[in-house]
């Protein structure tokens, strides 16, 4: 509450102030900043444990192929927001939770494409919509359906394009290839290496890695903002601020990633993704296979969709409808999954507030979403013919 | 450059060191001048859109200089003409759209210079010392960038006797320690305090239209109403901390605008402690030659009696349309010149019935004091529903729960309320009563140490580490 300056009222010449106040009152303030600095520390790390290894620990990165899994490797991660993970890769590399090898007889094959969120990372493996699709296809289509997923974090559009052929070998009756608006704007010039890709004496690379880095910023203040992003006080105080939707939206709006008009970096990487996007599909059509895109709302694009108002001039979806326009144009089938979930409330509890990725709630949303939008007739092998709805609810 | 940003009280903080280099009133003028300025030429790059204020400016001291020459017939015509051209240049909505300027120009804080100006020329016709204000005072008093932005609306006087003093007022280590306190604490409230109160009150918002259960409903709308007004607090009484230290390190005192508004019991208390600055003034050129001149016309006695209360609403109603161009803030308005005269009413009505001695003693019962606090908070928080929101937002909010469910909320907010404040009252009052020989130990210059550096510390963080957007001053936009 405000206190009147009780010392600045006349021009009364003031106390001098004793000698040892001057070492005294500087000692108290920096004991405070330690005290409190270091006690929310420990706070944050007994709220939010982490483990010391990383889903990523089961990755290799090739600047030229981005992130493969290691063959037959298993890795656990316990992220500050998230559970205890499991990392299984099969002798081909992928987190698919099953191996590879040719398609069984009077199965429908679905194998997926994407990035980070395709392949689940944060969430265990059976809590992924990879994991669940199929079960849910199955039950409504009447099918045995299997998803084999391939996906990669960080795997470019122009990386995809390069190895698809090594899709087609998976024997598809349909590639799936589920985006995120972030890797319409990702290129191999434009990707991120994996944090640490060395599983041995992780804890001295991991600290050599980020004093690198930190030292590899561009100003004093990015080093300082570096640093601190690292501490679990900033996880902590995030995960607090990014629990509110509308702080979190604020914060994203921060960037022109959501601004209806778009800018002319925005304009580059979707000819890029135009481009990569062709490739890919015309793979797909020699092969035979259908080819079907969707667009993953990310946690940002969850948070506007769940606000009722949003500033002039933002649209989160304007991803949604490029990349159907890209898509469509090469041949390729695009299902939109926005209109269902618009109606979803509080749709941004399905992310990690913080680190981002979707988690099991976002995954069982996506599930239900990619179900209905797979099964509505959009792919013909898929179409759901319509049942009485006493039949469905007894079905369910 | 925003209002309370760390590069506002970095500039603030750097024109106090220039103007400390001398203790000359020539040189802090100097300084206090070209601190403005900079300070404008930093809110806006392109010097036309600062024409239509030039002009403003320039008819308010043609308006003084005629007066003071004696041309006192010119007054009522000047008093007329800034006023016009203030709610011309404001775009006020009962004004046809054609007349307006059409070209973009700069507007901020022209309410509190148009406060200043008014003053000016009422003070100017009214002095009778005929001091004589010079061009550059007229400036410096007016476009002082510590009170441009929001306030406070400071007395020329007052300005004058610290800005002009031979001697300037003492600035030691123990006030210069108090005021960098002082922004500490401002800056947290603002940056801090008002963003978390912001933060609840729009996701509150948004949950309100989404198919929830009732309960969820009716938590959000307590929430709505609850958070606003603390919200409101931290952003204008932190940024009124800001610049009350900055001025004070350069060795002007600015008047107090707030004094702890929710300990008031009534609205008619609420009013002398909430914007004091913005009451006083409209106190003053408002109320008292209203209430004045009906007494003087007015004889009859009866009726006298009910003059206070007509003037009270009439102030209070100009409070509310003060604060913005539409019929939302007339209405507000309404709702604010309402609440005082009824709480007058109240106390009238109260007093004839109980007389005198058992109304005091009924005013000061700790259990009477409570409830009006509490009250008195949720009444204004009721009021800033219009303050805030457009009428096709309030149409939906209100379209969010049944009008029983709202009674509840309202009814709710007053009693939590009331628990609120008087447990921090009491708790105040405990933590104040704990005194060494040198006064209270939790203002002693060794807890303010702690206090200052833990709220610099969680400050920091979250403007410069986190990066955390803060709601604009909404002060600014009036």
């Amino acid at each position: 509450m405000t206190q009147p300056d009780t010392s600045a009222t006349g021009n009364v010449k003031e106390a001098k102030l004793p000698r040892r106040d001057w070492i005294l009152l500087p000692l108290i303030g920096l004991l405070t900043i330690c005290l409190l600095a270091g006690s929310v520390e420990l706070i944050a790390m007994w709220m939010f444990p982490q483990l010391g290894t990383a889903g990523e620990d089961c990755m290799v990165y090739d600047p030229s192929t981005g992130s493969r899994g290691i063959p037959n490797s298993v890795c656990w991660e316990k992220i500050p927001e998230g559970e205890l993970t499991e990392y299984r890769f099969n002798s081909c590399g992928h987190r698919a939770g099953m191996e590879c090898g040719p398609k069984p007889s009077g199965t429908y094959r679905i194998v997926m494409i994407g990035t980070s969120f395709t392949l689940g990372m944060r969430v265990p493996r059976e809590k992924t919509f990879a994991a669940l699709l199929p079960l849910e296809l199955s039950r409504r289509t009447g099918l045995k359906v299997e998803l084999y997923n391939e996906a990669m974090p960080e795997e470019s559009p122009d990386i995809l394009a390069h190895r698809f052929s090594e899709v087609l070998k998976a024997e598809p009756d349909m590639v799936l290839w589920a985006l995120n608006q972030g890797d319409i704007g990702s290129s191999k010039k434009g990707m991120n290496p994996p944090p640490i890709s060395d599983s041995k004496s992780r804890l001295l690379v991991r600290a050599w890695h980020r004093v690198k880095a930190a030292y590899a910023q561009d100003s004093f203040m990015d080093f300082i903002r570096y640093i601190f992003r690292h501490t679990r006080t900033a996880t902590l105080l995030s995960h607090f601020l990014y629990s509110s939707n509308s702080q979190f939206v604020k914060a994203s709006l921060m960037s022109d990633d959501y601004q209806s008009e778009p800018s002319a970096d925005r304009k580059k990487l979707l000819k890029e993704f135009d481009n990569d996007a062709a490739s890919i599909e015309a793979q797909a059509i020699n092969a035979g296979v259908p080819l079907v895109a969707v667009l993953l709302p990310n946690h940002a694009q969850a948070a506007m969709i769940s606000m009722q108002e949003l500033p002039a001039g933002v649209d989160p979806y304007w991803a949604d409808e490029d990349v159907r326009s890209i898509i469509t144009s090469h041949g390729g089938i695009y299902i939109d999954m926005f209109p269902d979930i618009r109606a979803i409330p509080n749709l941004q509890l399905g992310y990690f507030p913080v680190e981002g990725h979707p988690n099991a709630l976002g995954h069982a949303i996506f599930t239900e979403a990619l179900a209905q939008e797979l099964t509505n007739g959009s792919v013909p092998a898929l179409k759901v013919v319509a049942q009485p709805q006493a039949a469905l609810e007894q079905s369910r | 450059m925003d209002s309370a940003s760390f590069q506002f009280v970095l500039f603030g903080l750097a024109a106090a060191l220039i103007s400390n280099v001398s203790r000359s009133r020539v040189w802090r003028s100097i300084v206090l001048m070209f601190a403005s300025i900079a300070f404008l030429g930093l809110l806006a790059h392109n010097p036309i859109v600062f024409l239509p204020l030039a002009g403003f400016l320039g008819l308010g001291y043609a308006g003084i200089v005629l007066l003071e020459r004696g041309w006192s017939r010119s007054f009522a015509a000047s008093l007329l003409v800034v006023l016009f051209v203030y709610i011309w240049l404001k775009r006020y909505t009962f004004l046809p759209e054609g007349i307006f300027l059409r070209l973009p120009y700069f507007t901020l804080g022209l309410s509190y210079i148009f406060f200043r100006v008014l003053h000016l020329l009422i003070e100017t016709k009214d002095n009778h010392e005929k001091q004589h204000i010079g061009l550059g005072a007229y400036l410096l008093y007016t476009l002082n960038f510590t009170t441009l932005v929001s306030g406070p609306i400071q007395r020329y006087d007052e300005f004058a006797r610290d800005q002009f003093a031979r001697e300037p007022i003492p600035l030691g280590p123990r006030v210069i320690g108090l005021q960098l306190e002082r922004i500490v604490r401002g800056f947290f409230k603002v940056n801090v305090l008002a963003m978390l109160f912001n933060m609840v009150r729009e996701d509150a918002i948004a949950q309100l239209f989404q198919p929830l259960p009732l309960s969820f409903k009716l938590y959000a709308a307590f929430k709505v109403t609850v958070v606003y007004p603390c919200f409101l607090y931290s952003n204008f009484s932190g940024y009124i901390d800001i610049v009350i230290a900055l001025a004070r390190l350069m060795r002007v005192r600015l008047p107090e605008n707030f004094d702890r508004p929710f300990s008031a019991a009534s609205v008619l208390d609420f009013w002398n402690r909430w914007h004091i600055t913005l009451s006083n003034w409209l106190k003053t050129y408002v109320y008292n030659p209203l209430l004045l001149t009906l007494m003087r016309r007015i004889s009859s006695l009866k009726l006298q009696a009910f003059l206070g209360v007509f003037c009270f609403f009439v102030t209070f109603f100009l409070v509310g349309v003060w604060h913005g161009r539409t019929s939302e803030f007339v209405f507000f308005g309404v709702l604010t010149g309402g609440g005082m005269s009824i709480n007058k009413l109240w106390q009238m009505g109260l007093t004839s019935a109980m007389g005198r001695k058992r109304y005091r003693a009924l005013a000061n019962n700790f259990v009477y004091v409570a409830f009006g606090r509490g009250l008195n908070y949720s009444w204004f928080g009721f009021t800033l529903f219009w303050f805030w929101a457009g009428w096709k937002q309030i149409d939906r909010v209100f379209a969010a729960l049944s009008l029983a469910d709202w009674l509840g909320v309202w009814a709710t907010t007053w009693l939590v309320a009331t628990l609120i404040l008087a447990l921090w009252e009491w708790l105040r009052a405990t933590l104040l009563s704990i005194k060494t020989a040198e006064g209270p130990v939790f203002t002693s210059r060794y807890a303010l140490v702690v206090y200052a550096s833990a709220l610099c510390l969680v400050a920091l963080v979250f403007t410069v580490l986190l990066n955390q957007p803060a709601p604009e001053i909404v002060y600014k936009a009036f």
